[in-house]
This record gives structure tokens, C-alpha cells and sequence, in this order.
């Protein structure tokens, strides 16, 4: 027999109690994976998208949410000249709803832009021209939105056409309806009315000078803001949010775990008195007892960590492949995320531990002998 | 405070112990030396301060004043008492005592824990004891498979884990039957004879005080007699 032992058997002690802290610290653990991991899926989802269209730095309006605010189209005249600058493009996105989704990317493009040139076509065709009341569907908005090349597709109050499916070789890209910028302008009723600038800059550009140049567009327009790809989205008060609440909502799951392994650990040790007694009495040091404690919380921990994993990482595919989600988001659930999720469920267990172990250790044996 | 008696293992002068902000007076002033392979029984009847005293001897609890030293050391001032438990005292307790969710073997190897044993080394010994007190055939039982005798026989057991000099019994045989009490005491008795251990053993029953060395009677917390043989 091994301390280990010693540990395990006192977890055994209460198999049903045991098994319900568990499981109160497992849904914990999952809502921390599932939210967290969905939020940088969705983070991630859009970089790729960015990447994949090859642009080097997004100008979008101050402020906003998820997508940002419109400004005019004219801003893109004053910048263009700026130097490293090889191509820009003006889109004009929305997620709103679509026929039967409630959560569609709608793409529009600056006819003749790079950021069409990404789409590979899979069938159909791409629109003729910037006027053709059209559209091209990512692989993945036409298996949500049940498509196909031909079908009519209602956006807002106009009626178009699927002429084309397309890869795009983001997550973000597949999930799109793509059309053409002017058409959308039209049907919204914005003439002139973008929302982002992609630009992409020469290829021998330095990063320096591609911050250089930001702070130039910056300067030159001041209503806007000019970033790099990878600051887009951290700048993006709609990503702050979700990822703001993804955290706070597991914050508030680890609490409760906390509370629940606290309980439990109270109540081992309220149980046990006697036990605890015995083992001071034979020589245990109170050293020794606390650690016995501490361990079975923060093997609570560590089980109901990995467990907690397993059941997020299992949800949230489940969950990325909902009608509602998919297309969306592929759930960013690295190595390092799950790490940190079984960290975190053991350091709950740990803290958890750390009042009912001191409460463990400050017992009078000759008390609880006596009265036994 | 007066030195110790050169071969006094345990020496207690003038030792109090009150509960309740000093409403209860268990113990009103004892004084005893007990030498190193005594066996002295503690007789006297219920709440005359029999139990506080061998906590006292245990370092379990701390007197409210006066001296209790262990070879020469004060037990309320030793600097590691749970060693002192775990190395040189065994405890023997009416009520056995055992963890329930650990099998007699098990139960033997808790105190050894505090002692540098590998876990194939506890593992030896627990079973070398459990032999000596006719339990090998009950090693991977738990507590609640075992008989009231084989419960104190396991205790027994445990209480020679870390090879005491000094046993503490509190009336040991008090939860058993007269049969099993009477094989019980004779197993106490002869280990602490064979091993030449120094043993307190508190007891309210005449007969068994009568197989100690000497008996020390206690009334209202203080000793009133003390017989050798």
C-alpha cells in the first residue's frame, strides 16, 4: 500500500458523492473547451478567410460590431496611392439571414478584385459581370442552404441566382454567399457604401513597413482604422465580445466547480473526523494529513479535468456541425487549450483543497478518540 | 523543575489538566515515575481522569500545567509530536479504532508511514505482525469481516507497527466478550513481557490491573495509591 493509495481509497470512500463532484467539474471543464474553443475557432475562422484571399491589412470604420460599420467606398481613392500598396478591394460583408439560415456570411466583392480570385471554381460559373443579379455559393453555404447551380436564392427582398459553388480555401470563404458589390449596395439601398478594405501589399514589403504604412492610412483618414490580419480581429469589438463572454461564462463554470469540490472535500473531512484522528493519533504528522486531503482534491481535479475534455471536445463538434453553426466555425481545440482546461480543473482541486485540509490538519485527536 | 529520575522513562509531577475555562478539573495534580519495561495498570472508576491521563502520556493532549517528560524531555514542549507517537508509542484503544475502507493489513502499515519503510518493507512487516497475533489468515479482510477479538488483535498489531517503547492501552479488553478478553490480554501481556516494552494500561477492572506490576488507583483525578508487586 502507498500513499497513493491512502489517497484513492478515500476518494472510493463515497463512490456516488465522488462521482457527482466529478461530473460537476467535468460539465466545468467542457463549457471552458466548448466556449473557448469555439470562440478561437471563430477568431481563427476569419484569419484564414482573410489569409486565403491574400490580403495583408484590413481598413474597416472605428467602432462597430462583428462586422463593422459602413463608411464610403471613396475613402479607398485616397489611400490607394499610398506606397508598398500592390492591390486593394472593397467589400461590403453582413451575417444575417438567408432563406432558411439564420447565420449567413454575405460576402460582396469590388467586381474584378483579388479578393474573387481565391474562389476555385467546383461547378457552374462565376457572375459575367458586376451587374448580373448572381451569386456563388461556398461549398459548405450551399450544403446549409441546400443549393444548387440554378436554384434561386433570396437575399433581403431581391430574388437571384446560383451560378456557381466554390472552394475557398477558408472555413470563413466555404460558408459565404459571394455576389458582387454593386449588386448587393443596390439591394441594402447603400450606393457607395463598404464596410472593409483588403489590401494587399507588394511582396517585398518588410513587416515594418507594412505597420509603417497602417499608421499612414491612419493619418491620411482618420475615421478609419487600418490593421494586419492577425491585429483584425483583436481590435474587433464583436470577436472581443465573444471571447470576453466565452471567458466569463467559464469563469462562472469553474466557480461552481470550485464550490462543488470545496463541499465535497468539507464534507470528506466532517466524515472522517474520527478517521483523521485515528491517523494523528498514530503518528501522522498534520503535514501529512493535509497533503492526503489535498491530493484527493486535486485528483477530483485532475479526473474531472480530463473527463470535462473529453466531454467539451466531443460537444463542440457536435455542436460546430448544427445546421445553425456549420460553416461558421471549425472549433479551435489545440493541444494547448485542452492542456490548460485539465490545469485549470486541477488547480480548482487544488484550491478547493486547500480550507478543508487546513480545517483536516487543525483536529484534536484526543477528542474525537475519547468520544469514539 | 526538578531533573528526572536517572531511569524514569516517564516522570509526571504535579500535572493538571482542566477543561471548560477550568470548570472541569480532570486531573488535580498527578505525580508518578514509571520505569523503562514497567507494566502499570490505571485503575479507578469512570471520569476519575484515567483516559486524560494516558492522552497526556500519548502527547494526544497538553496538561493545563505541571511536568510530563519522556526520557528526560517535556512531552507538552516536544518539538515533533507526531514523531514521538509514531516512533515510540502504541496505542491500544477500547474501541479499536481501525480505518474501515483499509483491510487488516492495511491497517497495520498506516503508522508506518512516518518511518523510512519501502512499501514492500511495510507490506513485510504488517504481515510478520498480523502473524504474531494469529491474524495471517485475515490479512486482506476488512474490519467489518472481522470478529470484536480479531478487531483488537489487528490493533494490537498496528500498535507494534513502529517498534514502541512504550504501549498505551485503554481498556483494551472493554468491548469484548470474556472469552476473547481473556485471549487478548494474554497476547498484550505477552508481547509486552517477551519485548520487555514499558505498557500502561487503564483499566476498571480489578483482574486484569491484578496481572500488572504495579497499579496505580485513581479517584476524582488524583492518585490515591500505588502498589507494586
Amino acid at each position: 500500500m502507498t500513499f497513493f493509495t491512502v489517497v484513492i481509497r478515500g476518494l472510493w470512500r463515497r463512490p456516488l458523492r465522488t462521482g457527482l463532484t466529478l461530473a460537476g467539474i467535468s460539465i466545468g471543464i467542457a463549457a471552458v473547451v466548448a466556449l473557448v474553443g469555439m470562440s478561437r475557432g471563430f477568431e481563427k475562422g476569419w484569419q484564414v478567410g482573410l489569409k486565403a484571399r491574400g490580403t495583408d491589412i484590413v481598413v474597416t470604420n472605428r467602432g462597430g460590431s462583428l462586422t463593422p460599420k459602413p463608411f464610403d467606398a471613396s475613402v479607398r481613392d485616397r489611400i490607394a496611392s499610398l506606397p508598398h500598396i500592390a492591390a486593394t478591394c472593397n467589400l461590403l460583408v453582413e451575417v444575417t439571414s438567408v432563406e432558411e439560415s439564420d447565420l449567413m456570411i454575405l460576402s460582396a466583392r469590388e467586381w474584378g478584385g483579388f479578393a474573387w480570385n481565391n474562389l476555385e471554381l467546383v461547378s457552374g460559373r462565376m457572375p459575367r459581370d458586376a451587374t448580373e443579379e448572381a451569386v456563388v455559393l461556398g461549398q459548405t453555404a450551399a450544403e446549409v442552404l441546400k443549393k444548387k447551380v440554378g436554384d434561386p436564392i433570396q437575399i433581403e427582398t431581391k430574388q437571384l441566382t446560383v451560378v456557381g459553388i466554390v472552394k475557398g480555401g477558408a472555413l470563413v470563404e466555404d460558408g459565404s454567399v459571394v455576389l458582387s458589390l454593386p449588386l448587393l449596395q443596390g439591394i441594402i439601398g447603400a450606393p457607395n457604401q463598404i464596410n472593409a478594405i483588403d489590401i494587399r501589399v507588394t511582396p517585398s514589403t518588410t513587416e515594418q513597413q507594412v505597420k509603417e504604412l497602417t499608421r499612414q492610412i491612419e493619418q491620411l483618414v482618420p475615421e478609419v482604422r487600418a490593421v494586419t490580419v492577425s491585429e483584425h480581429l483583436s481590435h474587433n469589438e464583436g470577436f472581443r465580445l465573444v471571447k470576453a463572454m466565452s471567458w466569463g461564462t467559464s469563469l462562472l463554470a469553474i466557480l461552481v466547480g470550485v464550490l462543488g469540490v470545496m463541499n465535497t472535500m468539507l464534507m470528506t473531512v466532517f466524515e472522517r473526523t474520527h478517521e483523521i484522528c485515528v491517523l494523528l493519533a498514530v503518528g501522522w504528522t498534520r503535514g501529512r494529513i493535509m497533503r492526503m486531503i489535498l491530493y484527493e482534491s486535486a485528483l477530483l481535479g485532475l479526473f474531472g479535468g480530463v473527463v470535462g475534455v473529453a466531454i467539451g471536445a466531443i460537444g463542440v463538434q457536435v455542436l460546430s456541425a448544427t445546421p445553425a453553426i456549420r460553416g461558421l466555425l471549425q472549433p479551435d481545440l489545440s493541444i494547448a487549450l485542452l492542456g490548460l482546461s485539465v490545469v485549470i480543473a486541477v488547480a480548482v482541486g487544488i484550491s478547493s483543497g486547500l480550507y478543508p485540509a487546513w480545517r483536516s490538519s487543525r483536529l484534536n485527536p484526543s477528542v474525537a478518540l475519547q468520544a469514539g | 523543575m526538578t531533573p528526572p529520575s536517572a531511569s524514569a522513562l516517564l516522570e509526571a509531577k504535579a500535572l493538571t489538566r482542566e477543561f471548560d475555562e477550568g470548570q472541569v478539573k480532570a486531573l488535580r495534580g498527578v505525580d508518578f515515575s514509571i520505569k523503562e519495561g514497567d507494566f502499570v495498570a490505571i485503575v479507578g472508576p469512570s471520569g476519575c481522569g484515567k483516559s486524560t491521563l494516558l492522552q497526556l502520556l500519548g502527547a494526544l493532549d497538553r496538561p493545563t500545567s505541571g511536568t510530563l517528560l519522556y526520557r528526560g524531555i517535556s512531552l507538552p514542549d516536544h518539538p515533533n509530536p507526531a514523531a514521538y507517537r509514531a516512533r515510540e508509542v502504541g496505542f491500544i484503544f477500547q474501541a479499536f479504532h481501525l480505518l474501515p475502507t483499509f483491510t487488516a493489513a492495511e491497517n497495520v502499515q498506516i503508522p508506518m508511514f512516518e518511518t523510512d519503510r519501502s512499501a514492500s518493507e511495510r507490506r513485510e512487516r504488517a504481515f510478520e505482525l498480523l502473524k504474531l497475533v494469529g491474524l495471517e489468515h485475515r490479512l486482506d479482510h476488512f474490519p467489518s469481516k472481522l470478529s470484536g477479538g480479531e478487531r483488537q488483535r489487528v490493533a494490537i498489531a498496528r500498535s507494534l507497527a513502529n517498534e514502541p517503547s512504550l504501549l498505551l492501552a485503554d481498556e483494551p479488553t472493554g468491548n469484548l466478550d470474556s472469552e476473547n478478553a481473556h485471549s487478548v490480554l494474554d497476547l498484550i501481556i505477552g508481547l509486552q513481557q517477551e519485548q520487555g516494552r514499558t505498557m500502561v494500561l487503564v483499566t476498571h477492572d480489578p483482574t486484569i490491573a491484578g496481572r500488572a506490576g504495579r497499579t496505580l488507583r485513581m479517584i476524582d483525578g488524583r492518585i490515591v495509591s500505588d502498589d507494586k508487586r
